[in-house]
């Protein structure tokens, strides 16, 4: 009998790994979808309504066919028939703009695409663009930033929310707003169409190449076998690559309609109207408390802008129902209508402005009570989520509270306003409480092991920047005791096995499942090979005496040798065997769960606060997350430090302004949107407490691409009343609130 | 954008008589100087300049910056934005005007961007800046919807009832504090204009910005030599740290003598439909020693006949605190 | 019309108005026929299929774009291909290639200095160019020497590691 092998000491999982593909990502080396080009292509820009509702009477594109280089001036009536589709998210054909281009002639946003020059180079494109006359019957526009909702319908009741806060002893009744918020992604959405006569192609800007897939085919009346899209790197997208917009299925039917294959790469103002957005979103918080800090009412009522023709819904009381131990609540919801384009989920839709509003009450209480907001959350800290009635899956909130308030140094704070100083300046110190949702959605995964050691793992999953090619790698590499570096990730191909979307934080942990199951598949064919074949040390075992494990088949009772799987893949003379595995989803699922899954965090911030010159920056941010197992500290950090930056953004500087006259978001532009830039992001120190959620799966892995976010508005907003007095209920902060 | 001819200019005198056939140079030219582009191209692509022709000055040789015999400061018309910021004989004598720079646009910008394109800078007004929205600046008599519209980073000062568009330009304060005087080599022969008489206020056509006729090319910038023991600073206040048009700004310079102001410049920036400097508002200050409530009457003086917008109020407090700030941190 | 000299030659299609252009981009001549409208960004992108530098606003306000000039980081969606005759034009490609990585290069994968990438290629034109500017030694200073460079997906503190991280390695060297 031979040595038994050292077993293998792979740990990957939970290593601070460089990315995978930083190597393409820093040479310029990586592929996104407007880095394509093709023999005979040819460039789209699209015209876009310049009013925000009304009618189209005519489109004149005579000047703008007679320009040079130009091949092309598409209008309604111009392209195949582009349907509408009914969509459904649990189908993979979501998108939340149905309407296709060019539908009818009426204007219900600002932007709306109303025609498309396509023409040999960018530049001439462009100028045919601007050339196409377009007059309109403009009517007024409605962008009213005062939201009423047209009906409202509960989300979440128990007890009798009204009543108890009626009795209160300590009430707050207060009003929060959200102004539009925009993505941005510094890749603007894109799309590179080629149609070879049968079947087309599409590189896309999407977070989820599958459900782009179903949509586009059924769209375009094409079957789904025939239409591809590729998206091996995506220039991020939060959410408004999620599911399709209107300028994939013009540059599509443009590419089917001229037989030549269609760059169309949509502008910067472009983004601010036809690609989603966060909506405007009013919310108000009634809380009812004791004198000694118990919630005894909670009330979460909110309304969202949505578009003309789609509801969409922000769930802002997503988390509300089991953040707090509050036996009264009550939490409700609604639309208005307005002139705009369809909005659609941005980073932590829902939860993320909806803790804005309840975070920032609990921080008014909190002073009202007199009480530290720190002991306020751990008073009010539920055994179970109170909504649902079942036991948290893994909820270690208060941890979080209590080590970030150790390290970030909270019992200095000095609770009277203004009352801490340095270096001249006044400091203000904050906090808040966050969670975000921990689900899976299907997936299915591949696995592809070879004879030369190296292994092949492919889903149609996408990487947006969150590593998922470095995680998927280090997971296959654990699992099979292979070096990280033998390990190739295949993802952004719709062809390859069903992935699934890379949105709601739910990636990483739907692939747990599946990569495990596509291994043990391929391990058991291995198996099944080699006790077939006489010439291995496995011919004629019987099933129960092998086992496939970290990718070695091994003998139960020891009386075989083990083997590494490529060596009984060259002693089989077989290149590669193969396996597939599929994973079930948990988020959307019908009925009561067994648990209520979720991650949790906390937030403290520091701001500097000078009134002379009405300066006012965030110094410090200390944050501490409960996000299960973290797969890769590097990167896991990485999520979060860019979550809370875009917190920064959406507490201090973002906001999409919609022109009342003309219904245009006037700051379309990056200059005019204002993001944080560098110099306005301080030292971020960020912890994770690591308590895996085995309920989730086998890893224990959460996701934390959003959670980063939530709160993080209200720990800023509580550190600057703590050093202005000045409350911010509307966010952005101006600093003319504070003068 | 619209086709143009891109020709090189092989000499100062050919680059005027191309400038010459254009029937202005104020908005609507259809000849523009290109040097640094960061202007020109930005609104070419908007459509918001459409020349027909486009002269590179880029390699005329007016780059240089040095001290004349005079003791001026020479600013060639092309030498590019951070080579003048970090001049030393600008970090040395001329603070103020080094800051000022620094605190505009991103490095990117700065290294392309030129001294007279610096000056020349269009406004930032999103209306402006948009082909589908009517503007007087773009097209007299179309309309401003500023005015009724979106304004918090629109003017407040120097505004008409035609436009509200405000000077985005941090170098052309500090330069109007240092005195600048614009060389301009033109169709009939060579000028110069003091920087405070060089741009025009709106009034009933927001379109002319400056007194530049056609040809006209701005060959250099000259600074009045600098006073001893002068000290001076730039304040930029803005919503973010960084990479961000001004919301007010100062450029403030003084002299002290026996613990008295013996002299005293400023100038502001981010509020006017141009760079603001007020003598009046100077002459308040000299013989005064230094206090809060000193400087903050020479901002009353300095803002007087200021006209808020529906959003941008606020900027005449905020340009007080700015004054006021500014002028303590080089008189303690 | 007075000959302009060392000007730039109009083609034979004057329908078209092209011109050619010979544009030195990382130590190579290229000789390209383009419409003077064209930006450097786009010429490099769609002529010579350089994809390495990115569009991110196409207006000089995110950084995306930025190349070097003569030595000097620039953005390239505001410079003019046809203009840019006689210049040292450097791109990301310029730099490095996987296994033989410039030291920022090394420093931004050693750091995870991205996370999507787009504005990578920005991010270390910019700080390479940095490595020869006046930035002081504070995270501070490099914080607003970085700040003509956008990086939505916030990796801004990881980019500034990076960058001291190469300076302390390059100084000590």
């Amino acid at each position: 009998m031979s040595e038994p092998l050292a077993a293998p000491s792979i740990t990957e999982i939970g290593k601070a790994r460089t990315r995978n593909d930083g190597p393409l990502k820093v040479t310029g080396t990586a592929r996104y979808a407007s880095d394509h080009s093709f023999p005979n292509m040819l460039y789209a820009v699209p015209v876009g309504a310049t009013i925000a509702k009304g009618k189209i009477k005519t489109i004149d594109t005579s000047r703008a066919r007679q320009m040079p280089g130009v091949r092309a001036v598409l209008k309604r009536g111009d392209l195949i028939p582009i349907s509408r589709i009914t969509p459904s998210f649990g189908d993979a054909l979501m998108l939340d703009e149905p309407r296709p281009p060019f539908d009818d002639d009426i204007i219900r946003y600002y932007g709306q695409y109303v025609a498309l020059a396509v023409a040999d180079t960018f530049e001439e494109a462009k100028a045919a663009a601007d050339a196409v006359a377009v007059s309109y019957a403009a009517e007024t526009p409605n962008v009213d930033p005062h939201l009423v909702a047209e009906e409202t319908k509960v989300v979440s009741e128990r007890g009798d929310a009204k009543k108890a806060y009626a009795a209160a002893p300590i009430t707050i009744d207060a009003h929060y707003a959200i102004s539009p918020e925009t993505h941005n992604p510094i890749e603007t959405h894109a799309t590179v169409a080629v149609w070879d006569g049968d079947e087309l192609t599409l590189y896309e800007t999407s977070q989820g190449v599958v459900n782009h897939r179903n949509v586009l085919a059924d769209m375009l009346g094409l079957p789904r076998h025939k239409v591809r899209v590729i998206a091996k790197f995506i220039g991020s997208g939060f959410g408004s690559k999620l599911w399709p917009w209107s300028q994939s299925p013009l540059a599509a039917a443009a590419a089917i309609k001229l037989g030549r294959p269609i760059k169309l790469v949509l502008s910067r103002p472009m983004m601010f109207h036809s690609v989603g957005h966060r909506p405007r979103i009013e919310q108000r918080v009634r809380l009812g408390g004791s004198a000694d800090g118990r919630l005894m009412s909670l009330q979460h009522d909110y309304v969202n802008a949505t578009s003309i023709l789609d509801d969409y819904e922000e769930n802002c009381g997503e988390a509300t129902p089991h953040m707090y131990s509050v036996p009264n609540l009550g939490v409700t919801s609604g639309l208005a209508k307005r002139n705009i384009g369809t909005p659609t989920s941005m980073r932590g839709p829902g939860a993320v402005p909806g803790l804005f509003a309840t975070e920032s009450a609990m921080d008014e209480l909190a002073i009202k009570l007199g009480l530290d907001p720190v002991e306020l959350r751990l008073i009010n800290e539920p055994q179970l989520d109170e909504g649902l009635g079942v036991p948290f899956s893994s909820r270690h909130l208060k941890e979080c509270v209590t080590l970030g308030a150790g390290k970030f140094g909270w019992s200095k704070r000095t609770s009277p306003v203004a009352s801490m100083k340095r270096d001249g300046a006044t400091v203000g110190w904050g906090m808040a409480t966050c969670s975000w949702l921990a689900a899976r959605l299907d997936c299915t995964a591949s696995i592809e092991l070879r004879d030369d050691g190296t292994a092949r793992v492919a889903s149609a999953s996408q990487d947006i920047g969150t590593g998922t090619y470095t995680v998927m790698a280090q997971m296959v590499a654990e699992m099979l005791g292979i070096a990280i570096e033998r390990v190739e990730v295949a993802i952004g191909d719709s062809r390859l096995p069903m992935g699934t979307v890379s949105g709601g934080s739910m990636l990483t942990a739907s692939l747990v499942g599946p990569i495990s199951a596509a291994i043990a598949a391929a391990g058991e064919a291995l198996l099944g090979l080699a006790v077939a074949d006489q010439n291995t040390p496995f011919s004629g075992a019987k099933a129960k005496e092998l086992q496939f494990r970290q990718g070695r088949i091994e003998a139960q009772n020891g009386n075989r040798p083990t083997m590494i799987f490529d060596e009984v893949l060259r002693g089989l003379k077989i290149s590669a065997v193969s396996g597939q595995g599929s994973g079930e989803g948990s988020f959307g699922a019908q009925g009561k769960p067994k648990f209520s899954s979720h991650s949790f965090g906390a937030h403290f911030a520091e701001v500097t606060w000078q009134p002379d010159i009405a300066r006012l920056r965030v110094s410090r941010v200390v944050s501490v997350f409960d996000a299960g197992r973290i797969l890769n500290p590097m990167t896991a950090r990485n999520q979060i430090e860019g979550a809370i930056v875009m917190g920064i953004g959406m507490a201090l500087f973002e906001g999409t302004e919609y022109d009342t006259v003309s219904g245009a978001p006037v700051n379309a532009s990056l200059a005019d949107y204002v993001v944080a830039t560098n110099a306005d992001v301080p030292a971020l120190d960020v912890h994770f407490i690591e308590y895996p959620d085995f309920n989730l799966n086998a890893l224990g892995a959460r996701g934390v691409g959003e959670i980063g976010l939530a709160g993080t508005a209200a720990a800023l907003t509580s550190a600057i009343y703590h050093a202005t007095g000045v409350r911010i209920r509307e966010l952005p902060l101006r600093i003319e609130q504070l003068l | 954008m619209q086709p143009f001819d891109l020709v090189r200019a092989p000499d100062q005198r050919t680059a005027v008589a191309e400038g010459a056939a254009s029937h202005t140079a104020q908005q609507g030219a259809s000849v523009r100087f290109l040097a640094g582009g960061t202007t020109l191209v930005d609104l070419m692509k908007l459509g918001v300049e459409r020349p027909g022709r486009v002269v590179d000055i880029n390699r005329l040789g007016l780059d240089d910056i040095h001290k004349q015999a005079n003791g001026d400061l020479f600013i060639g018309a092309t030498a590019r934005n951070s080579d003048l910021a970090h001049h030393p004989l600008v970090r040395g004598s001329y603070s103020a005007l080094s800051q000022a720079i620094l605190a505009g646009a991103s490095t990117q910008l700065r290294n392309a961007a030129t001294t007279a394109g610096n000056l020349l800078q269009r406004t930032r007004c999103m209306y402006f800046r948009d082909l589908a929205s009517a503007c007087n600046k773009r097209a007299p008599g179309s309309g401003c919807p500023a005015i009724a519209g979106t304004n918090r980073m629109l003017a407040i000062l120097g505004t008409s009832k035609a436009c509200i568009a405000t000077n985005p330009s941090d170098m052309a304060v500090a330069m109007m504090v240092y005195d600048a005087v614009v060389h301009i080599q033109g169709v009939a022969g060579d000028r110069q204009i003091p920087l405070m008489d060089f741009y025009v206020l709106p009034g009933e056509r927001p379109d002319i910005e400056n007194v530049l006729e056609p040809g006209d090319l701005v060959t250099h910038v000259t600074l009045s030599s600098p006073s001893t023991g002068e000290r001076s600073t730039y304040l930029k206040l803005r919503d973010r740290a960084s990479y961000e048009f001004a919301l007010v700004s100062a450029a403030v310079a003084i002299t002290l003598a026996n613990g008295a102001i013996a002299s005293a410049r400023f100038a502001l920036g981010g509020i006017g439909t141009r760079p603001w400097r007020v003598t009046e508002a100077e002459r308040a200050l000299v013989g005064q020693a230094p206090s809060d409530k000193v400087f903050r009457n020479a901002a009353e003086i300095c803002l007087r006949g200021a006209r808020p917008q529906g959003q941008n109020g606020f900027k005449i407090e905020l340009a007080r605190r700015c004054i006021v700030h500014a002028f303590k941190q080089i008189t303690q | 019309m007075t000959d302009l000299g060392e000007n730039i030659v109009a083609t034979d299609d004057p329908g078209y108005g092209r011109l050619t252009v010979t544009l030195k981009v990382n130590g190579q001549e290229r000789e390209v026929l383009i419409d003077p409208r064209m930006t450097l960004l786009d010429c490099l992108r769609e002529v010579l299929r350089l994809i390495g530098t990115k569009k991110g606003c196409d207006h000089g306000q995110c950084g995306a774009c930025t190349i070097h000039i003569n030595g000097r980081r620039v953005n390239s969606c505001l410079a003019l291909a046809a203009a840019h005759v006689g210049d040292e034009i450097v791109t990301i490609e310029g730099l490095g290639v996987p296994g033989r990585l410039h030291p920022m290069q090394a420093a931004f994968l050693e750091n995870d200095a991205y996370q999507c990438g787009y504005c990578t290629s920005g991010q270390i034109m910019s700080a390479v160019a940095l490595l020869r500017e006046p930035c002081g030694m504070s995270d501070d200073d490099v914080r607003e020497f970085m700040s003509g460079n956008i990086c939505r997906c916030g990796a801004y503190p990881n980019i500034v590691k990076a960058i001291q991280r190469a300076r302390r390695a390059l100084r000590g060297s």
